[in-house]
């Protein structure tokens, strides 16, 4: 399988790597896949008061394109509001990274991980 | 032997490539369906003329492995020895199948919380395979693998490993030290083995599979 360069140096040097605590009131977390898909994305957000994303962070158990989708999306949500990085499409990851057609369903996973975190912290501020 | 068909690659035993054997019984006799057509070659089980070179570049191949079969046993036993112990004293790290009645050159291992392919990703020096639905054209796991009774997840996070005629100890070692450093760098990054380490039970967990 050729990897393009840019998955390659997302994989060489993920970017946000780590964790926070989900039980913050400003972190929001979106856990998506399954480990019998052979993809897992944990990406979790730090949102101000006002709605904008201040810090990001993702741990991925999945393939060379699954692990540069979600690296290359916290680098992207971060200073974005939560409308704007919700409305990340997964055609922009993967067009950035040059994600062959086999491996497009790594940046769904990832847009539905961004998606499930905002509405993680959306439903942790409305309640 | 007790079998009613036996396949042999020239290629596995060192012979050239795109030549190989059927082994068919014939007390009883096993029907075969053609699948090559044309002069009825052998019995119409196989038409078609063979490229001499080949057969003969095999028939010699299969001489030098009945010469050295015995003592590449050993050898290759030891290696692989060497290979697993070299890896199982990391957490979580399982042999696939039975640990005694294999093939003395093979060694299939999942390393539980990563990815087979990006493993693989930083193997680039070795060449391995993994069970892991990412590398296969499909988005199945090994249905060997799941025939030996994994579920998808260990599949998913399993490397087949051989050592050959032409491996030696250095090769094996190098293999251990690039592993192990993979398998650390790869479990960093996965939120499975944090939930892990964590103490959650992954199996109750409900997963937003997409």
């Amino acid at each position: 399988m050729a990897y393009s360069k840019q998955v390659m140096d997302h994989y060489d040097n993920p970017r946000n790597v780590g964790k926070m605590n989900a039980d913050d009131s400003d972190v929001g977390t979106g856990m998506v896949g399954a480990p019998a898909c052979g993809d897992v994305m944990r990406l979790q957000i730090k949102v101000s008061d006002d709605g904008v994303i201040e810090d990001a962070k993702f741990k991925t158990y999945g393939c060379g394109s699954a692990i540069a989708s979600s690296s290359l999306l916290t680098e992207w949500v971060k200073g974005r509001t939560l409308d704007e990085a919700a409305a990340i499409k997964n055609t922009e990851l993967a067009e950035e990274l040059a994600l062959p057609p086999v491996k497009i369903h790594c940046s769904v996973l990832a847009e539905d991980a961004i998606k499930a975190a905002v509405k993680d912290i959306r439903q942790k501020r409305d309640s | 032997m007790k079998v009613d068909l036996m396949a042999f690659s020239g290629h596995k035993i060192y012979g050239p490539k795109g030549v190989g054997v059927l082994y068919v019984r014939r007390k009883p006799r096993v029907r075969l369906e053609a699948q090559m057509h044309g002069g009825g070659h052998e019995r119409g089980m196989r038409s078609g003329t063979l490229a001499t070179h080949q057969l003969v570049g095999m028939g010699e191949a299969f001489r030098i492995a009945k010469d050295e079969m015995a003592e590449e046993q050993v050898r290759l036993t030891a290696l692989r020895k060497r290979l697993w112990e070299g890896l199982n004293d990391m957490e979580e790290v399982h042999i696939n199948g039975s640990p005694d009645h294999r093939a003395p050159g093979f060694l299939n291992v999942s390393f539980n919380f990563v990815e087979g392919e990006s493993l693989i990703m930083s193997l680039s020096d070795l060449a391995v395979s993994s069970g892991s639905a990412c590398t296969s054209a499909s988005l199945e796991p090994s249905y060997v693998l799941r025939a030996l009774g994994l579920n998808d997840e260990m599949a998913h996070s399993s490397l087949r490993f051989s050592v050959g005629r032409f491996t030696s100890e250095e090769d094996v070692d190098y293999a251990i030290g690039q592993v192990r450093a993979a398998v650390e760098k790869l479990r960093e990054l996965s939120p499975l083995w944090d939930m892990y380490k964590d103490g959650v039970d992954l199996d109750k967990i409900e997963w937003a599979a997409h």
